[in-house]
């Protein structure tokens, strides 16, 4: 007879307080293995901080593996997952998520996996090669550091290549179709808005709030498809889609920066109501062909405090959408608080306002509109934003900007060294070379447009590390007849 | 479930998992967390999910109308809207809910929160399930709905992509143009004109975003609103939207102070102050509503229910938050604090008030006149005291006609009131108070007159001591009385005092020891050598009361008094 029955390891037990305890635990081993690396990189191994360093790193290896028996870092997309559980990412851990993330793909490597018995010697070892390869102009070198480590002795630690993020076709369109959802329905939900408020009808601030819950959703489950959506631009709609392509920049930028998902609704509810104030402007002027007169301009550059007696008006005092109110308010403020409207009474900017303000700057100046016939090369937009302070966009938050869509922007066209024309789709992952990204290549050698093209990284090298493409020339698609927004539907 | 073969779920045990879930929220409906019945109820909750998870690792619900089914059986049903669990999920588009090892721990209460506030939700209000639901950002409860909303959003045609072959189907020849276009422009962003910094954010960006980002949410968005809204009021001369402003400004003064915002309603009243001086081309109309505004906070009801609220608040605002709020105060203000002084519980809000009060009568003498001889019996004493810590001379006539007043506690305090004041008429004032009908303010009296030795008073007090009101008072009283008639008479009230004290013998009435002590002290106050003389003489009296208060009164000026 057994006595009473013992209880059977309770799945929520172990469930819940692994995730919590690999949660905890896991950014520990980051942030230690990323202060290991800066120190070994910096000072001589004898060094006194970089003993510490190693100590400290070996005491948070030594915690998950005394508990887990194993270490596996995986890096997949913008993620790390440490033994199946993702690390979030928030401006505490910004700066060596980051750098792990950047020298483990800079390096090829996707798995990083650790026994019992990788002790202190073998991680000194194995962050030393991985330095040492990272700083090497080799193709191969991820194959490079396995087979060094395995020189060195370092048996209780071993690295793969990412894991071939075999998406299904299927399962691309999914993702593709939603995101389509998505803008659709966001640009819909604005377009009422708007126009509720117009007409003098009450609108459904709760289909706001549903609409940017589920960019904000989207953003963080597959960022890509989304940007890539901002190229639709649509003339007729040019307000709405704007609004909503500001709101995806936005959001995107808020995750590049470590804004949590509460955070990034907040953000992404100021953007999306940003331009609300131009439901009070008079259609004339906002779809005036040509330029503006004076009066005109006056107008519309009341829009930002107008969008703020919108919103008063948008909902009871039950709740009071204060953020989106000083976004609207502030979108087009400079850094030093100049620009319109006039600040009066002292107070510091918002740094939504700022993100904001990146977004509709980027937005605005690359697309077609009804006083802005030619759409500026969004490389020429991000460039003038950087460089040039008088348009008083926070340089951090451009830089970040420039991070998140890459130095040719997603939905730049492109000639190619090899004379072909491309579609720049999404920033490259691998953080050196930005100015190397993933591009749908739109047109074959001799010259013929092609749909929907084939995509290539533009990272790629031959066998003698030579890249395989290059950009020469960012290029207007409408010369050669090409809608961007197609290779993105 | 890993290695363990999975258990048969009976449908029974997640019935009764929905039932307690069912439960708990009316429990959370109805307790707080802290009540027993309400920790019992979770609990029993939490122990409901124990088979759950016995047998699988997630719970999959359906949810159909009013029932919420598993595996194809109905484990909940409803049917009463109102009641029904199932149906709260299902109106907003909820058609499945699945549940995950671990969600009782904590989740389970967001999701009672979630549901009641759900239930609570009007149709015109900006939220509903889903919106709620995803601002828990819920790990272990997932949930799959019908985007009921999207249905009705029609919105912008976007082409699939089918249909951009069609029309991308023409093959251009566009190599040559390629060609003939590839040489590098100027202007071009490449990743040789940014240094490498650009891959990633250094330490001090990120620590700069970091601390931005703190920053928004530690700001306060109110008053950053409110100085955009007074920009624009200030700045914009649209008549309409100043008036709108202005309407935005009078519906948020109560919102500011439901909200205890008292800093920023301190901050619209100064601010509205400002525009007033500042905007150029205010109508008339508008210049009124916006004067009218701070003294709206001073009105009786508004203010009272600040004050109430001030009082009952579990957490007070800080002293300057409160002193810059009651600092703008306008005088209309003055009956209403007056009125709630002294109902005030908390010391930091009345100190507060008490400066305000100050300032307020001090700018305004002929209402805090108004309320010293008011009807309100509360706010007149208020009033009186004030006047008296103010030392207004102008209060003097009203301090007087109060004197007069049928409750004693106000005639108490004018007559502490007047006492203040430096001015003669004040004392020729308290003159009738000698006579007043109440003991407490006959002794308040006759103490200051001695005090202040004003001898406009010795005939009243020399026909108290040497008549027969005095001798029936009670000994504090006489006491007071003599003293004072010692003080103000000098040497020529000797001879009556020294008869007082030691007459007697044959055929002469001796006064009662009480009598002849308080005539012992007050030849101590006369203190001339006649006095002293006299008191000796009945240094050998056979009273103890008198033997002391002889005693008292040799030990010198001052001495006897005590």
């Amino acid at each position: 007879m057994s006595g009473p029955q013992a209880r059977r390891p309770s799945v929520v037990d172990t469930i819940q307080s692994t995730d919590a305890f690999i949660r905890g635990a896991g950014r520990s081993f980051l942030v230690t293995l990323y202060t290991a690396l800066r120190s070994l990189k910096l000072y001589p191994l004898e060094n006194v901080q970089v003993q510490k360093s190693l100590d400290d790193l070996a005491g948070s290896v030594g915690q998950i593996l005394l508990r887990e028996r194993e270490i596996e870092l995986r890096v997949t997309g913008e993620f790390i997952f440490v033994n199946s559980t993702r690390l979030r990412l928030d401006l505490d851990n910004y700066a060596s998520f980051s750098h792990v993330l950047g020298i483990l793909r800079a390096v090829g490597v996707g798995v990083v996996h650790a026994t019992d018995g990788a002790d202190r010697r073998e991680w000194t070892s194995f962050l030393s090669l991985l330095l040492a390869v990272s700083s090497r102009d080799s193709a191969n070198r991820s194959f490079e550091l396995a087979n060094r480590m395995r020189d060195a002795g370092v048996t209780h630690i071993a690295v793969e290549p990412p894991m071939e993020t075999e998406v299904s076709e299927e399962e691309e369109e999914r993702v593709k179709e939603q995101s389509k959802r998505t803008y659709q329905r966001s640009v819909a939900v604005t377009k009422e808005v708007i126009n509720s408020v117009r007409m003098g009808r009450s609108a459904s601030v709760k289909k706001v709030k549903r609409a940017v819950q589920a960019i904000v959703d989207q953003v963080l489950s597959s960022e890509t498809s989304l940007v890539g959506l901002t190229t639709l631009r649509d003339y007729d709609d040019y307000t709405f889609t704007h609004s909503v392509n500001v709101c995806i920049f936005a959001v995107a930028l808020g995750r590049k920066i470590g804004l949590g998902k509460l955070q990034l609704y907040d953000l992404g509810m100021a953007a999306l109501f940003h331009d609300v104030g131009k439901s009070r402007v008079p259609l004339d002027v906002l779809n005036k062909d040509g330029s503006l007169d004076e009066e005109e301009w006056r107008i519309m550059q009341a829009h930002p405090w107008l969008g703020v007696l919108t919103l008063f008006g948008l909902r009871g005092y039950g709740e009071i959408p204060f953020r989106s109110m000083i976004g609207t308010y502030e979108h087009h403020m400079k850094l030093d608080m100049t620009g319109y409207p006039k600040a009066m009474r002292a107070r510091q900017m918002s740094i939504f306002s700022k993100i904001i303000a990146v977004a509709d700057g980027f937005d605005a100046a690359t697309t077609r509109r009804t006083y802005q016939t030619t759409p500026i090369q969004p490389d020429s937009v991000l460039k003038e934003m950087l460089e040039n302070p008088r348009r008083g966009y926070d340089p951090i938050l451009v830089k970040a900007f420039i991070n998140l869509i890459g130095v040719y922007p997603v939905g730049t066209a492109v000639i190619l060294d090899s004379y072909e024309l491309a579609i720049v789709t999404a920033a490259n992952p691998v953080p050196e070379a930005i100015h190397r990204p993933i591009v749908r290549i739109v047109s074959d050698p001799t010259g013929t447009i092609m749909y929907p093209g084939h995509v290539a990284d533009l990272a790629e090298q031959d066998a003698s590390g030579a890249y395989l493409r290059t950009i020469i020339k960012v290029t207007n698609p409408d010369k050669y007849g090409i809608r961007v927004s197609d290779y993105f539907v | 479930m890993g290695a363990t073969p999975e258990i048969a779920l009976p449908p029974a045990a997640v019935e009764e998992l929905i039932q307690a879930l069912a439960k708990g929220l009316r429990a959370h409906q109805l307790y707080l967390p802290n009540n027993p019945v309400y920790q019992r109820a979770l609990e029993t909750l939490r122990a409901a999910f124990k088979p759950i998870w016995e047998a699988g690792d997630e719970l999959v619900l359906d949810v159909v109308e009013h029932e919420f089914r598993w595996e194809g059986s109905v484990v909940y049903s409803q049917p009463n809207r109102n009641e029904s669990l199932a149906w709260v999920f299902f109106k907003d588009g909820v058609r499945s809910l699945t549940l995950l090892p671990g969600v009782e721990q904590d989740e389970i209460v967001g999701l009672l929160d979630v549901v009641h506030r759900a239930r609570t939700l009007q149709p015109e209000d900006n939220d509903d399930l889903l919106t709620l639901l995803w601002e828990k950002d819920f790990q272990l409860i997932r949930y799959v709905f019908q985007d009921l909303a999207s249905s009705e959003a029609g919105g912008m045609p976007i082409p699939s992509s089918d249909e951009v072959a069609v029309s991308a189907g023409q093959p251009r020849q566009v190599g040559y143009a390629v060609e003939e276009e590839a040489p590098t422009r100027a202007g071009v962003v490449r990743a040789d004109d940014f240094d490498s910094t650009l891959y990633f954010l250094d330490e001090k960006e990120v620590a700069y975003l970091r601390d931005e980002v703190e920053r928004e949410y530690a700001t306060d968005l109110r008053r950053n609103v409110l100085a955009m809204l007074f920009d624009v009021l200030e700045q914009q001369p649209y008549p309409t939207v100043r008036a709108e402003l202005i309407s935005i400004f009078e519906s948020f003064l109560p919102y500011l102070l439901g909200a205890g915002d008292f800093l920023a309603v301190a901050y619209v009243l100064r601010e509205v102050r400002v525009v007033l001086q500042r905007a150029g081309e205010l109508l008339p109309e508008q210049r009124k509503a916006l004067e009218d505004l701070p003294g709206r906070l001073s009105q009786p009801e508004p203010l009272s229910q600040l004050l109430q609220s001030l009082d009952e608040a579990a957490a007070h605002p800080s002293a300057d938050e409160l002193g810059e709020l009651f600092g703008e105060l306008r005088t209309e203000a003055l009956p209403t604090l007056l009125a709630w002084m002294p109902k005030l519980t908390n010391e930091r809000v009345r100190e507060v008030l008490e400066q305000a009060l100050q300032r307020l009568a001090v700018a305004n003498v002929p209402e805090l006149i108004n309320a010293v001889t008011g009807t309100d019996p509360m706010m007149a004493l208020e009033a009186v005291k004030l006047a008296g810590r103010l030392r207004l001379k102008q209060v003097v006539a009203a301090l007087s006609q109060v004197l007069g007043h049928e409750e004693t506690a106000i005639r108490v305090a004018a007559v502490q009131a007047l006492s203040n004041l430096t001015v003669p008429g004040a004392l020729q004032a308290l003159e009738k108070a000698l006579d007043d009908p109440d003991r407490d303010v006959r002794l308040s009296t006759v103490r200051v007159m001695m005090q202040r030795k004003h001898k406009g008073a010795l005939p009243k007090i020399t026909a108290a001591v040497q008549g027969k009101s005095v001798r029936e008072a009670d000994l504090t009283e006489k006491m007071a009385f003599f003293e004072a008639y010692g003080s103000l008479v000098g040497e020529e009230g000797v001879a009556g005092l020294d008869a007082m004290l030691n007459a007697g013998g044959f055929l002469k009435r001796k006064e009662d020891p009480e009598t002849r002590a308080c005539a012992a002290l007050a030849l101590g106050k006369i203190a001339s050598p006649a006095a002293r003389e006299a008191l000796e003489r009945a240094t050998g009296a056979k009273e103890a009361l008198v033997r002391n208060a002889v005693s008292r009164a040799l030990r010198g000026p001052g001495g006897e008094l005590g």
